[in-house]
């Protein structure tokens, strides 16, 4: 142990930002049921948001030609859902130099990101990461039918309460 | 964070969807910092897992991320691809204690709490020692002896499991108000008598609770634990087969997984490297010096089979 210096610890952290938590607006989430290989802006309000019509069984719209069917989901009780980006840094920021005006290195960014693993908090290590929105649901979408209560969604969301029962202090004999 | 503009909706950032405990909003009005994600060890696995820690309320999250194929986010007016869904809860650190425990004890005596939390792996693990609740329930799974006001504890496997018993009643508490279904007999257990599909529910219940809680103990204490809580292996005249029963019981288990670290670490297991870190144990570190080494590659890895078209160094 005498070896690590704190700033070596301390390059193992991710600081998240207490204040953002009060601070983020409200976000607006869908979780659509293909893979889109991108991460970036969308219009989303122009050609998702305006076609979403509630139809006798749950909410409908379609997307690429595909019919999706949709349905509220709930963040569980006790639990507020957030969406949170870490915060630029040294290396973002050459990147950003390039940016200024040119829109081709933009779309260069965006397959950058195609080759990062999903879970890549990890590379986050030694930074700050902020919430910029909140939510309190989502829109759940399947493919033709609605997700339905077996979906695994659900039972994701079931999680915290099951956490809380393996993880509260035992009582005493 | 007005700096951040640009990146709002996902211009090139990465975002990730979280859902945390209510509570950790007001507690952040109180203080400007103490909230972070640390590398810690994964009590389970022994390799590497993101928490969160509160410095200030002294609370440890783990982090298990929701991951299913063929998702997307669409957050405000951008795209998001992958569809995961991390969840912040509440976390025991007495599991992550024992992991210490338990290798502290291979050297069989008592030790102060200072002596046993030390990985250099994860140097983090000195955040736990600053939770202060946990000496008082530290009683739960340690023997302990007070010297010169000092405090020194050895693991305890008795108690330990007597301490896992009781989590797992309390899942299985916990399992039944909720909708998990914890079983794939349900159908099936409808042939035999009534009085069969009761207790087959219970021992169903038990299984899975006993699953879960094994995603944060060490294998073999795991095992230990299914003998103490008496679970008989899946009985064989079901029609269906044993393995679809064990994918059913470990259904949550699946599409929840800890957030786990890049696993450039990891080495085959059957190299010369992955034989040092199985059978770690019987190492010691500190016996690993020039002239182990080399008697171990000349006499001792050689006997080890090799994978087709491999050879030993000469």
């Amino acid at each position: 142990m005498e070896c690590r210096g704190e700033a070596v610890v301390e390059k193992e952290r991710i600081h998240l930002r207490p204040v953002t938590l009060c601070d983020a607006a409200p976000a607006t989430l869908h979780l659509l049921p293909c893979e889109v290989l991108v991460n970036g802006p969308a219009p989303v309000g122009r050609f998702f948001t305006p076609a979403v019509r509630q139809g006798p069984d749950g909410l409908q719209v379609s997307f690429r030609g595909r019919s999706l069917r949709g349905e509220e989901a709930a963040v569980p009780p006790g639990f507020t859902g957030y969406v949170m980006v870490t915060e630029d840094r040294g290396e973002r920021l050459k990147g950003k130099q390039d940016f200024s005006g040119s829109s081709d290195s933009d779309g260069e960014g965006d397959e950058q990101e195609l080759v990062e693993a999903p879970e890549s908090l990890e590379r986050e290590f030694d930074r700050f990461i902020g919430a910029t929105g909140s939510f309190s649901s989502f829109t759940l979408w399947g493919l033709e039918t609605a997700p339905g209560p077996d979906a695994k969604v659900h039972g994701a969301l079931a999680w915290p309460s099951l956490a809380e029962a393996i993880h509260a202090q035992v009582p005493e004999d | 964070m007005a700096t951040r503009v640009d990146c709002g909706d996902g211009a090139r950032a990465r975002q990730h969807v979280f859902l945390v405990p209510e509570y950790l909003k007001d507690a952040s009005k109180k203080t400007k910092s103490g909230l972070m994600f640390v590398k810690l060890v994964n009590p389970c696995s022994g390799e590497g897992a993101i928490y969160l820690f509160n410095m200030c309320l002294h609370q440890l999250f783990e982090i298990k991320v929701f991951k299913e194929k063929h998702h997307s986010w669409f957050i405000n007016q951008s795209v998001q691809s992958g569809g995961l869904l991390h969840f912040a809860t509440p976390m025991d650190p007495l599991f992550l204690l024992l992991h210490y425990l338990i290798l502290a004890n291979k050297q069989g005596k008592f030790q102060p709490l200072d002596q046993v939390v030390v990985d250099d792996a994860f140097p983090n693990c000195v955040l736990l020692l600053k939770l202060p609740e946990l000496e008082k329930v530290l009683h739960h799974v340690t023997e302990e002896k007070e010297i010169g006001n000092k405090k020194y504890y050895k693991y305890s496997k008795e108690k330990t499991l007597k301490w896992l018993e009781k989590k797992v009643k309390q899942t299985v508490a916990a399992l039944k108000t909720s909708n998990v279904t914890v079983s794939a007999r349900v159908q099936s257990s409808a042939f035999f008598s009534g009085n069969q599909v009761l207790n087959d529910k219970e021992e169903d219940y038990i299984r899975y609770a006993h699953g879960l809680i094994s995603d944060y103990i060490p294998k073999e204490l795991s095992d230990d634990l299914s003998k103490y809580l008496k679970l008989p292996e899946p009985s064989a005249p079901l029609p269906n087969p044993p393995s679809k029963n064990r994918e059913a019981h470990s259904s949550l288990n699946k599409i929840m997984s800890p957030l786990q670290m890049d696993n450039t670490t990891s080495v085959p297991a059957n190299s010369p490297l992955g034989c040092i870190l199985n059978n770690w144990d019987a190492f010691k570190a500190d016996s690993l010096n020039k002239s182990r080494l080399t008697f171990l590659c000349n006499m001792a890895w050689p006997q080890y089979k090799l994978e087709s078209r491999e050879i030993w160094p000469e």
